[in-house]
């Protein structure tokens, strides 16, 4: 597997504001790479810079061995679809499609060939010589991502594509990228908010926060095992519950409150404070006393899980079985000792 | 009559009351003058009859003698000269001015908001200003040129027949440039950031993306500002008495001004009217150019 987008120690400034801090990443060929974060974190500015959109301060940016730093857009051979899709209003669908070809000095008919193959493979073919205007959401998606596959570029780049679509629509687009990407062997960069979104879709998922990476690898890694407090909140859904605690004495049990005790599966430092992270689907209800209690506040049931939270809402609990809970009951919980995370409170570091 | 108060009050009553208030305002105040002068324009008209209504027929041997005055064909080249070059000069000078702006360094919308100085002041003291800068002995415009070595001795501006309708010229591009550059820069502005960085990638350089993109996307507004500024120059007056007053020999007598002086100075009712008609078919034409281009706005 050789890079096929580089990223050196990258820095980027708005005046005062240090958006990028020496951010290093490494893009494989043929990967799907998600980079994700809350809002302001840095993930689209670094996939502008990638594109070439903004100047990056310092570092370094290769894209297929070619350095890039300073190649104006048009000369990176990289495609991007907008979180607004960007399709130009007055040209049609078919315009859309073969803007960059005709650009480039493709022949008309060449280019028309071009652009019915594309419209083929998604599902636009009935729509050609219509206006963007004339177009439902889902399908000014397409034809965003039509305009950027015609080019065959060296890599896609997407910023939110689908925070403008229904949640319906927005779950069928995810396999539809996703089946795209992996028949054409693109490189991608995903940017997106929703953790779902990049932890379905992307091979390798990028998590930035405040302008760093906080953490990277395949998806599950980061579900199993992230590296601090905010990883381990950001990932999963329903998120992280997160308890503070002083470690027993016999080094093998968190101490909460009154008496509640969350099992280890190791040693830890007696004697010290720790916050421990569970997972909500990780919290069992137990058949005996149990280790751990909560009150419950709040019951939701979707059918296929029941949704517990406790009364001060510190705590969620997932179930695939029906519970007959109900508001201010006192619970028992079981919790796996191998499935509880310790972190540090100051730092938030793995511990 | 309960119904008719309360259809007034929340119902169709009321907004026909609105519509109507504007309807009466605009028949009374444009409408009946505006048939009044199309009718005069077919009438002989005199010092006798000028307060009556029905005067004798004329027919369309007003249109007739206009045409057959010896300064016609004049004021007709003047009228176009002024016109076209008047329009050309606002909107090339004023988009370009506009794109220039857009840019985003400092100050930028500060100083685009001093341009409007220039719509602002009324036309005859822009009028009275530009004629000193173009007078022909102690003129600015003149000391400038000659400075730089591109005239060797003083062009008369105003009284050269050769130069005079251009003097005209020269001032209503300067008056009309804020309110071009104005348009344009909210049409710029209308245009989505992202089309731009789309073309970007997509490989078009500066001069394609504003053919591509700027362009079509102002089609619009361009149209808007070219027929609002062919009623605007077609009206323009005040820079005439100003700096000219359609001299010398009426070498710069353009047609709403010689309209001004069949009526109001010879007291020749009919062929001013007439000449007015005339223009009022041009203004019309290009009002219709304007409504159609606004119907036909392209929205993302």
């Amino acid at each position: 597997m050789t890079a096929q987008i580089e990223l050196k120690n990258i820095d980027k400034h708005y005046g005062a504001f240090h958006a990028l801090k020496n951010v290093s990443l490494s893009i494989e060929k043929g990967s799907f790479v998600a980079l994700v974060g809350p809002s302001g974190c840095g993930k689209s500015t670094l996939l502008r810079s990638i594109a070439g959109l903004e100047t990056i301060t310092s570092g370094d940016l290769h894209i297929a061995g070619k350095e890039m730093t300073g190649v104006p857009p048009r000369h990176r051979d990289i495609a991007m679809v907008f979180q607004s899709y960007a399709l130009y209003p007055h040209m049609t669908v078919e315009e859309n499609l073969t803007y960059s070809l005709r650009l480039h000095g493709v022949g008309k008919t060449e280019a028309k060939a071009k652009a019915a193959e594309v419209a083929a493979t998604t599902g636009l073919s009935a729509l050609l010589s219509r206006y963007p205007r004339q177009l439902s959401g889902g399908q000014r998606q397409r034809v965003a991502m039509g305009r950027a596959i015609i080019r065959n570029p060296k890599a896609f780049l997407f910023d939110e594509p689908l925070s403008n679509l229904d949640a319906a629509l927005r779950v069928q687009m995810r396999k539809e990228i996703r089946a795209l990407h992996d028949r054409l062997g693109a490189t991608s960069v995903y940017v997106t908010h929703d953790q779902i979104e990049a932890m379905t879709m992307a091979d390798w998922v990028v998590v930035m926060r405040d302008g760093i990476i906080e953490q990277q690898g395949r998806p599950l890694d980061l579900y199993d095992h992230p590296v601090n407090r905010f990883v381990a909140g950001f990932i999963g859904s329903p998120a992280m519950n997160f308890v503070d605690g002083v470690i027993a004495e016999d080094g093998r049990g968190v101490v909460v409150g009154a008496g509640d005790r969350i099992p280890l599966a190791r040693q830890a430092e007696p004697g010290r404070k720790v916050v421990a992270g569970v997972r909500p689907e990780n919290l069992r209800v137990a058949e005996g006393a149990g280790s751990f209690h909560f009150e419950v506040g709040n019951v939701e049931s979707t059918g296929s899980a029941t949704y517990l939270t406790s009364k001060d809402g510190a705590l969620q609990l997932v179930q695939t079985e029906r519970l007959g809970f109900s508001v201010g009951d006192r619970v028992g919980l079981d919790i796996d000792p191998a499935l509880v995370h310790l972190f540090d409170p100051q730092s938030g570091a793995r511990i | 009559m309960r119904r008719f108060l309360a259809s007034l009050r929340d119902g169709v009553g009321f907004d026909i009351l609105l519509v109507g208030a504007a309807m009466v305002f605009l028949i009374a105040m444009a409408g009946l003058p505006l048939i009044y002068n199309v009718l005069m324009s077919f009438q002989q008209v005199d010092m006798f009859t000028l307060g009556s209504l029905i005067r004798p027929w004329a027919g369309f041997q007003n249109y007739i003698d206009v045409v057959r005055e010896p300064a016609f064909w004049l004021v007709t080249k003047n009228t176009f000269i002024f016109v076209f070059f008047s329009m050309g000069g606002q909107f090339i000078i004023g988009f370009a001015l506009a794109l220039f702006f857009a840019q985003n360094f400092p100050g930028a919308s500060t100083i685009r908001g001093l341009f409007l100085v220039s719509w602002v002041m009324p036309g005859l003291v822009v009028g009275a200003i530009w004629s000193w800068i173009l007078a022909g002995d102690f003129g600015v415009l003149n000391t400038i040129l000659k400075g730089l070595g591109i005239i060797q001795s003083n062009v008369f501006w105003k009284s050269d027949p050769a130069f005079s309708i251009w003097a005209v010229v020269i001032a209503n591009i300067w008056l009309g440039l804020a309110f071009n550059m104005l348009l344009l820069s909210v049409g710029l502005a209308a245009i989505p950031r992202d089309l731009y960085e789309a073309a970007e990638l997509d490989g078009a350089n500066a001069f394609q993306r504003f053919w591509t993109i700027t362009l079509p996307m102002m089609r619009s507004t361009i149209g808007a500002v070219l027929s609002l500024g062919l009623i605007g120059t077609l009206q323009q007056f005040d820079l005439f008495p100003a700096i000219t007053e359609g001299g010398p020999a009426n070498t710069s007598t353009v047609a709403q001004y010689w309209s001004w002086q069949m009526s109001f100075q010879l007291y020749d009712f009919a062929k001013g009217a007439t000449i007015s008609v005339m223009m009022l078919v041009l203004v019309l034409i290009a009002s219709i150019i304007y409504v159609r281009s606004t119907r036909h706005e392209v929205r993302g």
